[in-house]
Parts: C-alpha cells; structure tokens; sequence
C-alpha cells in the first residue's frame, strides 16, 4: 500500500492499488466478451442480468471468506453449509410448511452457530483452520445427508404409503428466485450486493475490520497490542457460516428443492474469488470491494465461456490459467 | 520360566494354526473350482449378502439400494448389508476384500469404474463367492451376470419420442451429463444416431455434468443466443428442471418440449406429472432383479451371463398408468 501521498497521478501509483489491478482483471473479462460475443448475446441485458445472478451464490459466499482469508485463516465448509442449510430450509418450508418468519432466522442461526463452531475450534482450541473447517465441511456433508435421508427435499412429498404429493412452491422460494427492476436484476443478486455492503461497512466502519487486518497480519503483535483475536476469529467464522446460510436459501430457492450434494466445490470457486479480487491467502490485505471485483470477473468469465459453448476441458484449463494470471498480477511489489 | 513359556507359546500356536487349517478346509470343500460354475452348496437357512454401492451421494443409487432393500425384505433367508463406498475407487475395492474375508454367499456390485474393481471381483469369483455386476462393467468375464440398462438404447428412445415429436423438424438444445462417464457418452450417441438424418438440429449443447445448477446456467445462455427453442434433450431429469426453470424465468416455458432420463419416482416421474418435463425415460436400476438372480444362483440355478433391463417413456399420456415400456 502507498505510505505517502503522491504528489501527481502516477500510473506506478494507480497500480500499486489492488482495485486497480483487479478493475483492470474485470475490464479484461469484458474485453474478451465484446471480442467473442456469441452473435450479440454479450450485448443483451438478459445475459449480464443472467451472468450476475448465477455469480451471486459464489459472491455470497466469498463475502465471508474474505473476512476469514483476512484474519490469516481459511473456511473450506461453506459448501457443505451451504447444502446442510438448504436442505434445513426446505425441510422446514416446504415439507413441514412452516412460515418462513420462522425458518429463515432458524435456518440463518443454524448457518451461524455452524461458522462459530468452527471458529471456536481453530481459536479455542488452536487447531489449524484447514483442519477444523475440513472436518466441519465433512460433518456438515453428513449432516444434510443423514436429514434428507439422501434423497432431494423438493415439491414431492412422500405419504406413509409410499405414494407422491405435490405441494405448492412456497412464496419465500417464488420471490428469492424472482426478479425485480422491470425483470433486468435478479433478487439473488440483490442479496449478494446486500451482504457484499453489510460487509463493507463491517470492515470499514467497525472496529472488526481493523482487528481482521491486524490479526492476519501479525497475530501475536495483535494479541499483544490488546486486540481480542479469538472473539474476532469467531466472529469471522460465524460470519463465513452465516454467509454460507444465506448462500443455502437462495440455493434452494433457485433449485426449487433442497440438495444435500448441493455446494460441492463452492468453496474453491469462492476463495478464488477472493483471491482474485486481491486479499491475499496470507492475510492482512483486502477488503469487500475486491471481492466485489472478483465476484464479477469470475462470473462474466464464466457467462462468455458459456454464450460461446467452450467444451469442458477447454473452460477448466482457461479459468485455472486465468486464476494464476490473475494473482500473480495481485503480488505485492517491493517500493 | 522363560522355557515354560516359550512351550505355552507354542503351543498356542499349534492349537491356532490346527484350527484355521481345519476350517479352511472345510470352506475349501465347500467351495466350486471354476469361475462361472454355479456353487454346489448345501441349502442355508439365511444367506448373506454383501452389497457394494459405488456412490450413495446419487439419489439414483439411493433407489437402488431401496429396491435391493425392498426386494430382500421379502425373502426372510436374505440378509443383505451395505456397503458405501462414497465414489472413491480403492474404498469399493477395500469393501470387496472385506466380503471375500467374511466369506458371504453372494456379492451385488455397482462399480465405480470397470479397470480398478475387475481384479477383486475376479478374485472374490477364485474364493467361490459368486458375483452380480449391475449397472456399470467390469472388465473380461470373470463374474457370475451383469445387469445394467443400455444408455445407448434409452438415448435413441428419447431421440426418436422427439423426432415424431417435433414432426421431423426443429432445434435442440443438449444438455450433456458428465462426457468423460460412459453413460453421457453414451446417451449422446444414441440419441445422434436417432436424429440422423431428420431435419432436427442441435443449435446448442454443453456439459452441464449433470447437475441442475450448472444446467440453468447454460439454458439461460443458449435462451440468450437463440430466439427459437423447440425442445430441451437433458441426460438427465435434474438438468432438465434446471433448464425448464431457466425457460420459465424468460417466460419461454411453452415455447418448447423438455426431456430428461432417469424417472426417478419422486423426480422426473413428479416433473411429468406436475408438468414441468414433457417426458423422462426410466434408466432402472435393476435393485428386484439383482435380487431375483441371486436367488436363483444360491439355489444352485443357472442366470444369463448378461440381463439387459428394459426402460419406459414416461409422458403426459401414459404417466398415470405408470409409463409405457419401450421395445
């Protein structure tokens, strides 16, 4: 980061700025997308509203990691919260018909108490975060099978006599799932802007934000500084879980059921997000509006390999090229 | 002391080795010789089972372990235990060693993949335990039957319900399975060869690996690119919802015809009826007759080497009499 004011606009100076980097990372994703536009079909408003909202779950879920990545640690459960939420939720709105006045705070508490379990185990008990989030994306894996008995929760309700009925997809799904703005903005989308804010204002407006930086940049400086670093790495986990509780219902929402196998890789594709907007894996440097960025590259990456058809390996060899492109354009240079 | 008991020890010995050389011996004589032969046993009062799932994260494979399940409860001499061995390949193949060493009458295997499982299933055949493969092959023919629907058939049955569909005429969406997994490929192919030389085009296909997230997605670019849709070909009924749900969002449901496979009862059957997909085509699982050839080896019967299943189309009109068997 630049320690003094520059006396002219240095274009050394703009770069040293990590949302130049990744503002730049994103105006190149939309060059290639005006360049290959699929016989016009980048230009439709359909597909950027279409492109946004299938990055919205990954975004939702990559604005907790970047409060985790920032404190110096790592969730890798939030795909299989995300799954054990959205089975939850469906279960308690679609099967049980409950009001979603009451599923969705449960359904959110569920989500959170998952991140702070995990938080209480890498900050009470010092067990590496890898390890305490792997066990809880393994544990929370099993949980939504064993409550879904492996099976989909959808609009199918099995009788005790073996037969189907078809209930009604409850209105919470209907409006999650909908659109708003004359039909040009998904409510996903919506969402994830709300949580990429409600983050912001967390890390810039509160105390935890300078705590975040502080812990992943130098724990024990922090600690001895007097910061409370394990209230702040809970608080960080629970957040990720909450995160991951969101990303669950909408999930669900779009899917019109609950998966168990719901998530499985989110968590990658969300710290490549983070990563790629620029907060380091290290810790100590990052903030929302990179994952913003970052949330956007991937996902409009993503929509132009799509509109184009790229056959599989082609799209896999791209994105993995574009990650390391993308990161080592982010490293920090030496002043 | 010591020599005192170094003879116990010893002896010891002698006493173990004696009584496991006895009961190899017997199992030795109990056993048949070759592969294929059927077992000469003596009827049991309760035969066990062991049942080796490849992958339970799939519903589909959850419904075949039910339909074991719901077949073997009719026949008390039965007892089946399951084994899941979470899609991971060395996991099945410890699961297999384990069934030869607790000696159980009978093994049902769904493999992960046909190269790593062939060799413990041969061997599992050389300890006298006869094996049922069902679903995906092994390699060679060392096992006792194979039963597994045809993709390639269930591909060009959806291939051809929509060309007499569509009158001959008109553009396709393909939404692919996994095409690195033989039933992709083959779904692929089968439903290509039934559309040859029809005016029927794909205008648009993609991988979408089976899941209905990644299906959506790549619908709602194919409704980006292209103006007329007339039919969605999904491999399967997730990606077929998936696509119907992209098609609603734009409004564009009744534009077009959407199919899936699978016909899961509480899935693609439930979209049909619901309306959602216009036809699913029934991939089973074979779970009632694994268990009706397993009888029939433990009885000491001989089984075809090979059961192809058979499949039903199920649409609008012949949903509620459960579906219409293909020929």
């Amino acid at each position: 980061m630049e320690n003094r004011k520059p006396s002219r606009i240095s274009l050394s100076g703009l770069w040293s700025i990590p949302a130049t980097r990744a503002l730049v990372a994103l105006l190149f994703v939309f060059l290639l997308g005006w360049i290959f536009n699929a016989q016009g079909a980048f230009f439709k408003v359909g597909t950027h509203r279409d492109a946004l909202r299938q990055a919205s779950v990954y975004g939702i879920l990559a604005c907790g990691m970047t409060l985790v990545i920032m404190s110096g640690g790592i969730d890798l459960a939030v795909g299989s919260v995300l799954a054990l939420i959205a089975v939850a939720f469906s279960l308690m709105t679609i099967h049980w018909g409950w009001s979603p006045w009451v599923s969705l705070p449960l359904s959110l508490g569920a989500g959170l108490v998952c991140g702070a379990v995990s938080g209480l185990v890498t900050a009470s008990w010092g067990i590496q975060p890898f390890i305490a989030t792997l066990a809880m994306m393994v544990f929370a894996r099993g949980l939504a099978k064993t409550m879904s008995g492996g099976m989909k929760i959808s609009t199918a309700v099995k009788n005790p006599d073996g037969t189907y009925r078809y209930v009604d997809v409850p209105a919470m799904f209907r409006f999650v799932d909908s659109r708003v703005l004359h039909g040009h903005l998904a409510v996903v989308t919506v969402i994830f802007l709300l949580c990429a804010a409600a983050g912001w204002v967390l890390l810039s407006r509160h105390c935890l934000g300078r705590y975040l930086y502080a812990i992943g940049g130098n724990e024990e400086a922090a600690r001895l500084s007097g910061v409370p670093v394990k209230r702040t790495k809970v608080l960080a986990y629970s957040a990720s879980g909450l995160m991951a509780a969101v990303a669950g219902i909408c999930q669900a929402a779009q899917e019109q059921q609950g998966d168990p196998e719901a998530g499985a890789g989110y968590e990658l594709t969300a710290i490549a997000i983070v990563v790629i907007g620029g907060t380091t894996l290290s810790g100590g440097r990052g903030g929302m509006g990179l994952t913003l960025l970052g949330t956007l590259t991937i996902g409009y990456l993503d929509k132009i390999l799509s509109i184009n058809a790229v056959p599989e390996a082609s799209r896999l060899m791209l994105t993995g090229a574009i990650i390391i492109v993308a990161v080592l354009a982010q490293r920090r240079r030496k002043s | 002391m010591r020599l005192f008991n170094r003879a116990t020890l010893l002896s010891l010995l002698f006493a173990v080795s004696a009584l496991l050389l006895a009961g190899c011996g017997q199992s030795e004589s109990n056993s048949s010789g070759g592969a294929n032969a059927v077992a000469a046993k003596k009827p049991k009062s309760t035969y066990t089972i062991g049942m080796s799932q490849c992958n339970l994260g799939e519903p589909w494979r959850v419904e075949m372990n039910a339909q074991i399940k719901a077949a073997a409860d009719k026949h008390p001499n039965l007892q089946v235990v399951f084994k899941d061995a979470q899609n991971d390949t060395l996991k099945q193949r410890a699961h297999v060693e384990e069934f030869v060493s607790a000696g159980v009458d009978l093994i049902l295997i769904s493999p992960k993949e046909a190269q790593p499982l062939t060799e413990p299933v041969a061997k599992a055949m050389d300890a006298g335990i006869p094996v049922i493969v069902l679903d995906r092959a092994v390699l060679g023919d060392k096992y006792t039957c194979f039963i597994g629907a045809d993709n390639k058939k269930i591909g060009h049955a959806a291939g051809e319900w929509i060309v007499k569909k569509l009158g001959g005429k008109g553009k396709v969406v393909e939404l692919k399975g996994l095409m690195t997994s033989i039933p992709g490929q083959d779904r692929n192919s089968g439903f290509r060869d039934a559309i040859a030389g029809t005016a029927i085009e794909v205008i648009f296909d993609a991988d979408m690996k089976w899941l209905e997230p990644n299906a959506r997605q790549e619908m709602e670019s194919a409704l980006a690119r292209f103006n007329k849709i007339d039919c969605v070909y999904a491999h399967n009924d997730p990606g077929a919802h998936g696509a119907y749900l992209a098609a609603k969002a734009a409004g564009r449901e009744k534009e077009m015809i959407f199919v899936g496979i699978d016909a899961l009862p509480q899935e693609g059957v439930a979209y049909v009826q619901q309306g959602i997909l216009d036809a699913t085509f029934q991939y089973p699982t074979g779970g009632a007759e694994a268990i009706d050839a397993a009888l029939k080896i433990l009885q000491g019967q001989t089984v075809p080497k090979k059961i192809v299943l058979g499949s039903r189309v199920f649409d609008k009109e012949t949903v509620a009499q459960g579906g219409r068997p293909l020929e």
